[in-house]
C-alpha cells in the first residue's frame, strides 16, 4: 500500500534545532543563580561507613551545602525494588557509590571541595563474582533485601545473594532429555559493557516560590521520574514538573533518577537551581552498564537434529543494588530468550539476579538478550558441527513456526523466521567457495518483541488550520517525534509541513511509559494515531454541517475538506477550526493507549558475517555483514535504517571490542581513550535485507526495529571465526588476543615467553 | 588569577574575564552562551566539543580558554547564514546523519572543515578525517552518506 | 581544575628565565592536549602554568646539512603535512600522522610529545629506528640528547626541570634505505597501539645485504626501545622471511611490557616479535625501491 506521508524518509522534525546547536539538553540549561552539584564516591568495594567530617569542606568560600546522609529523609530508592540509599548512610557496597554531596557556584571549586571531606571507612570482604556470591560463605550485602519497598516476593530466593530468581517452564524438561539422544552441555561467559552514550547523565532542579521543583534530566521516562522523585524527596507527584528535552542517547540507560534526589536536596537546602553533570569517568565508574553473565544451556536433541528440551541457567551480575532494575520481577528478563527462535517444546529458564560488590548494573539495548543469543546461537553451531549437520540446515529444522511458544508461554503467529533466514543467506555469500585461506562465514538468528506500555496523545486543529500534536514521548534520538508527526500526516490526509509537533511537560498527561522496550511507535503511535482518527471524525462532522453534506461524504486531501463526489467547493481546515470554535466545540482530542499483553506477532533477525582472520596476530577483519529483519510497514524508512545501523554497530561493539575492564570490583577503563566506542574507521561494508509484509500492531500494519539489529552479530560473528580458523570463543568479547591464544595452543605452539609477565589480565 | 580574553566567534566579538583554569569549552557554553558545542568524554576522544580555532579543528575541552584570546573561533551556531542552513546541516537532515544529535555540533563543524580544504573526498578521506567523531547511534554509515551528498551538492551550487 | 598562574612568554629566553625562577612550581605547557587532561584529573596542579604558545621560532621545519630539524613548537599535522619531510623522510611524515585524531595533532608539538614521554606514543619509535637528537637548552645553554638516552622511565626523560625542549634533529637516510612505522590496533582506529614498531634499513647496493638496520619499539616497556642483537642479526646480510621471524624473536625477548586495556603482557611481547618481522620486510622493500 501506498502513503502519502506514511513509508516516506523525511528529516527529523528537531533536524534544524540538532543540526544547528539549538537544541537544548539538560546540561545546556541554564538558569539564573544555579549552582553545580558533585558528590563524592566511595573508593571501596564494600566498607562500613565509621565517620564523615564535612567540616573543613562545609568552611570553603564558595561552597553553600555539603550534605551526607545524615541530612537526608531516611529512605532507599530504585526503579522498582527501593534498595539504594540517596547517599550511603552506614556501609558502601561498591566503588563510586555516593557517599556525600556540595553545591558550589564555580564549577572548578567542586573538586577541591570533594577532597575537604574526611571519610573514614572500615572496610568489609567483598565479592565480586556474581557465582561466588552465591555460594554460602559469601558475605551477604543485603540482609533485609526481603523486606525492601516493592521486593519481588514471588522471586525470592534462599541462595545467598540472589534476590530475584525467575523461571520459564514449558512442557516437561526431564522427559525432553529422556527422549533426547544427545545431550549437550555448553557454558558462556560475558562482560560489562556501558551504553555509550555521548552525553553523560545531567540534572537540573529549581524550586519555584510556590515550592513546585522543576526537573530537567537526561532521562526516557519523565512520568516514572516524577513518581521516583516524589518517593525520594518525600513531596507530592504535584509538586514536580519535568520537563521533556532531548536526550544524547539513551540505549536503556537512562531511566533512573540518578542525581536528580541530590540536585532536589542540595536545591532546597541552598534555595537555589543546582546542575549536576557526570563526569564520563563517573559514567564508566558508576554509570548502570550492562548485565555480565554467565549462561550456561543444557540441550537435548533427537537423532534427526531435533531440539527437544532446553534447559539455561543464567546468572546475571546484578551489582550491589537492584535499584536499575525497571521490571516488576527485578530481573532481566531477557534470560527468556535462552530458547531463541526455536519451537522448543520442552524449557526450564533459571534466571538469577545476584548482588556483588560491583557497579550497579541496569538495562542496556535489549537488556539480557545479546548475551543470552551469544550463548544460544554459538551454541546452535557447536551442537550441529557435533552432530555432523549443516548449521544452517540444523537451525532450519528447528526454527519457531506458527503456534510455537516462547518460554514465556506466549504463542507467535505470522511467523517469518525461515524467510528472514534464507533471506540473510540468500544475500550473504554463504554456500560460496572461501576466496583466501582464513575467511568464515557465520550465521544468526534472534527475535524481538514488540513493546508495550502506555501512551497518551492530543491531536489539535489550530486557528490557522495547521495541527499540533502535543506528545509525552521522549526524544532519545529514536526518531519517534517524526514518526508520530508522520502517523497524524497520513491520519488526516495533510501535508507534514502542516503538523507540529509539541512536547509536553508532566503536567499535560497522567502518565506514560516513556520509552524503551522497543515500544514507542507502537504504543505512542497507536495513541496518536487513535487520537488523529477521532479528530478526523469530529473535522468531517464540522466540515459535513459547512458543506450540507453527511459526514461519511466528507473526504481530506492535502490538508482541506471537500464533499467527496465533486471535490468542490472545499474547506480548508483553517475554516473547520472556525466554524469548531464558533460551535464551542474545539477539535482536539485527546488519548492514552494502553497495552499490557505483548502482541503475539514479533519480529525476527537473521544475520551472516563473512570475516578474515590474521593467524599472526588473531585480528579479524569483518569482510561482509548481512542483516535481514522481518518487518512490518515502515512509517520512515530513514530512521528505520538508522536503527539497524547503530544497533548493528553496537553489537559489534558489544562482541568484538569494548570491555569494562573491572577488577575486584575496582573499574580501570575510566575513559573513552581506555573504553573504546566503535569508530568510524572500523565499520564494515553493510547490506541491510528486509523481509517486508504489512502485518504489526503498529499504526498502518508495523513491527519494532530499535533492539533487533544488535543482538544476534556477537554470534555470527563467533561462528563465522570458527569457521575461519576452528577457534571457539565462549567469553566476551572476542578480542584478536583471545583468538592468537587459542590459534596458538591448537598449534601446540610454545610461545617466547622470557620473564612471563603474571600481571593483570 | 583573571584574564581579560577577547575573542571572535562566529563573526562576532566577545570579551570574557575568566580564571586561567577556565576552558574554551565552558566559556563559550556558560559565558558566552553558546551551548552548541557538547561535552561528551572531557578527554579530547569523542569529538563532542569540536570547534575550530583560527582555522583547525580543536578540542574545546582540553584548551584552556586564555589560549583563544585574539583568535577567530568558528561553533555550530556559525555554519547556518542568514538563517539558511549550510549544505553540510542540510545534508545531515536529508541523510539522517544524525539521531539523539548530541555529536551533530562537533560532526557538522568537522565535517565543513574537511570539505572547505577537500572539496571532493573519497570514502577513506571522509573516515580520515572524521575518525576523531565518535557516534553512538547512527552507526556512521549515514553520517558518511551525508558527507558525500553535502560535497556533492556544494560542487554543483560551485558550478551553477 | 585549580587555580593557578598564568603566564605567556613572548621570547624563549623569557620562557627559560621564568623556567629557571620557578623550577618545580611550574609546568611548561606546549599544545596543552596532554597536559590539561592531567589538571583536569589532578594528577598534576602546578602554581604556575608557562604557555609557549607565543614563542616565535620554535615551529620551523628545516632540512639542512642532510639533516631534518622540528622545531620544538611544530604540531603533529605540521609534519604530517610537511612537503620537505615526506619527500625526505617519509615514514617521520607517516608516524606523525598516525597520532590520534586530527584534533589532537593541529596542536600537540612535537616537543611537547617527547617530553611527556608516554611510552604508548607513536613519534619516539620512528625517531628512534631514525637514530634522532633532541635539542634542549636552559638559561645556562645548550646540549644535544640522542633520542635513546632521552627517556628514562614512564612520563620521565633526562629534561631538567629548568630546561626546555627546542628541536628535534633528524639525519636523512642514505641512499637506498628504507623506513617504516607499524601501528597495531586490535580494537578501534583511534586507539594507542597495543604494539608499535619503527624499522629502518640501508642495503649495501654492492652485495644487496643489509648494510645498516635499525629496530624500535613502543608499547612494550616503560620507554620506547632499540632491539640491538635483532639489528646485529639483520646487519650483513639479505633480508630473508626466515631471517625476519628470527629478529623478530630476539626483539621481543628484550621487551617488557605491561599489561592494559590493548593487551596483555604476553600478547604484547609475541606481537612485538609479529611486527618487528614485519616492518624489516617493508622497510627492506622500500629500500630495494629507493634510488
Amino acid at each position: 500500500m501506498t502513503y502519502n506521508a506514511v513509508g516516506k524518509p523525511i528529516g527529523r522534525v528537531e533536524g534544524p534545532a540538532k543540526v544547528t546547536g539549538a537544541a537544548t539538553y539538560s546540561a545546556d540549561i541554564q538558569l539564573p543563580s544555579m549552582l553545580w552539584g558533585k558528590a563524592l564516591r566511595s573508593p571501596l568495594p564494600h566498607a562500613r561507613i565509621v565517620r564523615i567530617d564535612t567540616s573543613a569542606a562545609e568552611r570553603l568560600p564558595g561552597v553553600l551545602a555539603v550534605l551526607t546522609a545524615k541530612d537526608l529523609p531516611d529512605l532507599l530508592i530504585g526503579r522498582r525494588v527501593y534498595d539504594m540509599p540517596v547517599l550511603a548512610k552506614d556501609h558502601v557496597r561498591f566503588i563510586g557509590e555516593k557517599v556525600a554531596m556540595v553545591a558550589v557556584e564555580d564549577p572548578d571549586l567542586a573538586d577541591e571541595a570533594l577532597a575537604h571531606i574526611e571519610v573514614e571507612y572500615d572496610e568489609l570482604p567483598a565479592v565480586s563474582d556474581a557465582q561466588e556470591a552465591m555460594k554460602p560463605d559469601a558475605p551477604v550485602l543485603h540482609p533485609q533485601y526481603r523486606l525492601y519497598p516493592h521486593a519481588p516476593a514471588q522471586y525470592f530466593s534462599d541462595l545467598p545473594n540472589v534476590h530475584s530468581h525467575v523461571i520459564w517452564q514449558l512442557g516437561d524438561v526431564e522427559q525432553g532429555f529422556a527422549a533426547a539422544a544427545q545431550v549437550f552441555e555448553h557454558t558462556f561467559t560475558t562482560h560489562y559493557v556501558h551504553q555509550g552514550y555521548i552525553e553523560p547523565h545531567a540534572s537540573v532542579v529549581a524550586i519555584e516560590s510556590d515550592g513546585r521543583a522543576h526537573v530537567w534530566l537526561s532521562n526516557k521516562m519523565p512520568f516514572r521520574t516524577r513518581e521516583l522523585l516524589a518517593d525520594a524527596v518525600q513531596i507530592p507527584q504535584e509538586q514536580i514538573l519535568v520537563h521533556l528535552i532531548p536526550i544524547g542517547g539513551d540505549f536503556g540507560g537512562k531511566g533512573s533518577l540518578m542525581d536528580l534526589p541530590l540536585c532536589y536536596h542540595l536545591a532546597r537546602r541552598t534555595g537555589r537551581p543546582v546542575k549536576m553533570v557526570m563526569s564520563y569517568a563517573e559514567e564508566l565508574m558508576a554509570g548502570n552498564p550492562r548485565h555480565p553473565t554467565t549462561v550456561v544451556l543444557r540441550t537435548g536433541v533427537t537423532r534427526e537434529g531435533i531440539i527437544v528440551a532446553r534447559e539455561a541457567n543464567v546468572i546475571f551480575n546484578s551489582g550491589a543494588y537492584a535499584a536499575f532494575k525497571p521490571t516488576p520481577v527485578v530481573n532481566i528478563t531477557g534470560a527468556s530468550q535462552a530458547a531463541g527462535a526455536y519451537g522448543i517444546p520442552n524449557i526450564r529458564i533459571d534466571a538469577y539476579s545476584v548482588y556483588t560488590n560491583c557497579v550497579p548494573a541496569g538495562h542496556m539495548r535489549a537488556p539480557g538478550d545479546p548475551q543470552v543469543t551469544f550463548a544460544v546461537e554459538s551454541a546452535m553451531d557447536m551442537m550441529a558441527e557435533a552432530l555432523g549437520i549443516d548449521p544452517l540446515e540444523f537451525r532450519r529444522r528447528n526454527l519457531l513456526r506458527d503456534g510455537d511458544r516462547l518460554p514465556s508461554g506466549h504463542p507467535v503467529e505470522h511467523v517469518k523466521v525461515q524467510e528472514t533466514l534464507e533471506a540473510a543467506v540468500h544475500s550473504s555469500r554463504w554456500g560460496q567457495s572461501k576466496p583466501r585461506p582464513n575467511v568464515g562465514r557465520g550465521l544468526a538468528v534472534s527475535h524481538r518483541h514488540i513493546g508495550i506500555g502506555d501512551a497518551n496523545a492530543q491531536v489539535t486543529v489550530e486557528g490557522d488550520g495547521t495541527v499540533t500534536l502535543l506528545t509525552a514521548a521522549p526524544d532519545t534520538g529514536t526518531g519517534s517525534h517524526t514518526v508520530l508527526r508522520q502517523i497524524v500526516a497520513e491520519t488526516l490526509s495533510m501535508p507534514i509541513e502542516q503538523v507540529r509537533v509539541q512536547v509536553a511537560t508532566t503536567d499535560a498527561f497522567e502518565a506514560d511509559s516513556g520509552a524503551g522496550g522497543s515500544r514507542v511507535t507502537h504504543v505512542a503511535g497507536q495513541a496518536t494515531y487513535q487520537a488523529a482518527e477521532e479528530l478526523k471524525t469530529l473535522i468531517r462532522e464540522v466540515a459535513a454541517q459547512l458543506l450540507g453534506c453527511q459526514p461519511n461524504d466528507v473526504t481530506l486531501s492535502g490538508g482541506r475538506c471537500a464533499v467527496a463526489a465533486n471535490g468542490e467547493p472545499s474547506l480548508s481546515l483553517a475554516d473547520v477550526a472556525r466554524a469548531a470554535l464558533a460551535h464551542e466545540r474545539p477539535l482536539t482530542v485527546q488519548k492514552t493507549y494502553r497495552v499490557s499483553e505483548y502482541p503475539h506477532v514479533t519480529g525476527f533477525t537473521a544475520q551472516a558475517v563473512e570475516l578474515e582472520v590474521d593467524p599472526e596476530t588473531g585480528q579479524m577483519t569483518l569482510l561482509d555483514v548481512v542483516t535481514a529483519h522481518d518487518v512490518g510497514t515502515i512509517i520512515n524508512p530513514l530512521g528505520h535504517q538508522g536503527q539497524i545501523e547503530g544497533g548493528l554497530i553496537q553489537g559489534i561493539g558489544f562482541g568484538m571490542i569494548e570491555e569494562m575492564r573491572a577488577e575486584e570490583g575496582r573499574v580501570s577503563t575510566l575513559s573513552l581513550g581506555d573504553y573504546k566506542l566503535p569508530n568510524i574507521k572500523d565499520i564494515p561494508p553493510l547490506k541491510t535485507v528486509l523481509v517486508q509484509e504489512e502485518l504489526g500492531p503498529v499504526p498502518f500494519q508495523g513491527k519494532s526495529i530499535g533492539e533487533s539489529s544488535i543482538t544476534p552479530i556477537t554470534a555470527a560473528v563467533a561462528n563465522a571465526l570458527y569457521d575461519a580458523v576452528g577457534v571457539r570463543i565462549c567469553d566476551l568479547p572476542i578480542t584478536a588476543e583471545k583468538v592468537y591464544r587459542a590459534l596458538q595452543a591448537q598449534q601446540g605452539v610454545g610461545e617466547e615467553r622470557p620473564g612471563e609477565d603474571r600481571r593483570g589480565r | 588569577m583573571t584574564h581579560t580574553i577577547r575573542m571572535r566567534v562566529n563573526g562576532k566579538d566577545y570579551t570574557a574575564d575568566v580564571p586561567s583554569q577556565r576552558l574554551l569549552i565552558d566559556c563559550l557554553r556558560y559565558d558566552l552562551g553558546l551551548t552548541g558545542t557538547k561535552e561528551g568524554c572531557s578527554v579530547g576522544v569523542c569529538g563532542a566539543c569540536t570547534v575550530v580555532m583560527d582555522g583547525v579543528l580543536v578540542s574545546s575541552c582540553l584548551t584552556l580558554a586564555v589560549l583563544a584570546d585574539g583568535k577567530e573561533i568558528t561553533t555550530v551556531e556559525g555554519l547556518a547564514q542568514d538563517g539558511k542552513l549550510h549544505p553540510v546541516q542540510q545534508a545531515f537532515i536529508d541523510y539522517g546523519g544524525f539521531q539523539c544529535g548530541i555529536c551533530t555540533p562537533g560532526m557538522v563543524v568537522a565535517a565543513k572543515a574537511l570539505l572547505d580544504q577537500n572539496q571532493n573526498p573519497s570514502d577513506d578521506d571522509i573516515k580520515d578525517w572524521m575518525m576523531g567523531n565518535l557516534c553512538r547511534c547512527t552507526g556512521y554509515y549515514k553520517i558518511i552518506e551525508s558527507i558525500r551528498g553535502a560535497a556533492t551538492r556544494m560542487q554543483t551550487e560551485r558550478v551553477s | 581544575m585549580n587555580s593557578f598562574e598564568f603566564r605567556q612568554p613572548d621570547t624563549v629566553e623569557e620562557a627559560l628565565t621564568l623556567l629557571h625562577d620557578l623550577g618545580e612550581d611550574a609546568r611548561v605547557m606546549a599544545g596543552g592536549t596532554a597536559l590539561v587532561i592531567m589538571m583536569k584529573q589532578r594528577l598534576v596542579m602546578p602554581d604556575c602554568l608557562i604557555s609557549l604558545q607565543k614563542l616565535r621560532g620554535l615551529d620551523r621545519i628545516n632540512a639542512r646539512n642532510g639533516e631534518i630539524q622540528l622545531g620544538a613548537l611544530t604540531t603533529h599535522r605540521a609534519v604530517e603535512r610537511s612537503e620537505v619531510v615526506r619527500s625526505r623522510l617519509p615514514s617521520l611524515a607517516e608516524t606523525y600522522a598516525h597520532v590520534a585524531t586530527i584534533r589532537i595533532r593541529n596542536v600537540a608539538t612535537v616537543g611537547g610529545a617527547l617530553a611527556h614521554a608516554d611510552p604508548n606514543q607513536d613519534p619516539p619509535v620512528i625517531l628512534l629506528a631514525l637514530d634522532a637528537q633532541v635539542g634542549l637548552r636552559s638559561t645556562a645553554g645548550s646540549r644535544q640528547v640522542p633520542i635513546g638516552e632521552f627517556f628514562t622511565d614512564y612520563y620521565e626523560t633526562v629534561r631538567q626541570p629548568d630546561e626546555l625542549v627546542t628541536e628535534v634533529v633528524v639525519p636523512v637516510l642514505p641512499p637506498r634505505s628504507g623506513s617504516v612505522y607499524l601501528k597495531f590496533l586490535p580494537r578501534t582506529a583511534d586507539d594507542y597501539a597495543t604494539v608499535g614498531v619503527a624499522a629502518t634499513v640501508t642495503i649495501d647496493p654492492a652485495t644487496g645485504t643489509c648494510r645498516e638496520s635499525r629496530i624500535a619499539m613502543g608499547c612494550v616497556a616503560s620507554t620506547p626501545m632499540r632491539a640491538p642483537e635483532a639489528e646485529a642479526l639483520v646487519r650483513g646480510q639479505r633480508l630473508t622471511p626466515e631471517l625476519a621471524r628470527e629478529a623478530g624473536i630476539l626483539a621481543q625477548r628484550v621487551t617488557d611490557p605491561i599489561s592494559d586495556a590493548r593487551g596483555s603482557a604476553d600478547y604484547k611481547r609475541a606481537m612485538a616479535g609479529v611486527f618487528v618481522r614485519r616492518a624489516l620486510e617493508q622497510a627492506w622493500q622500500r629500500a630495494l625501491a629507493a634510488v
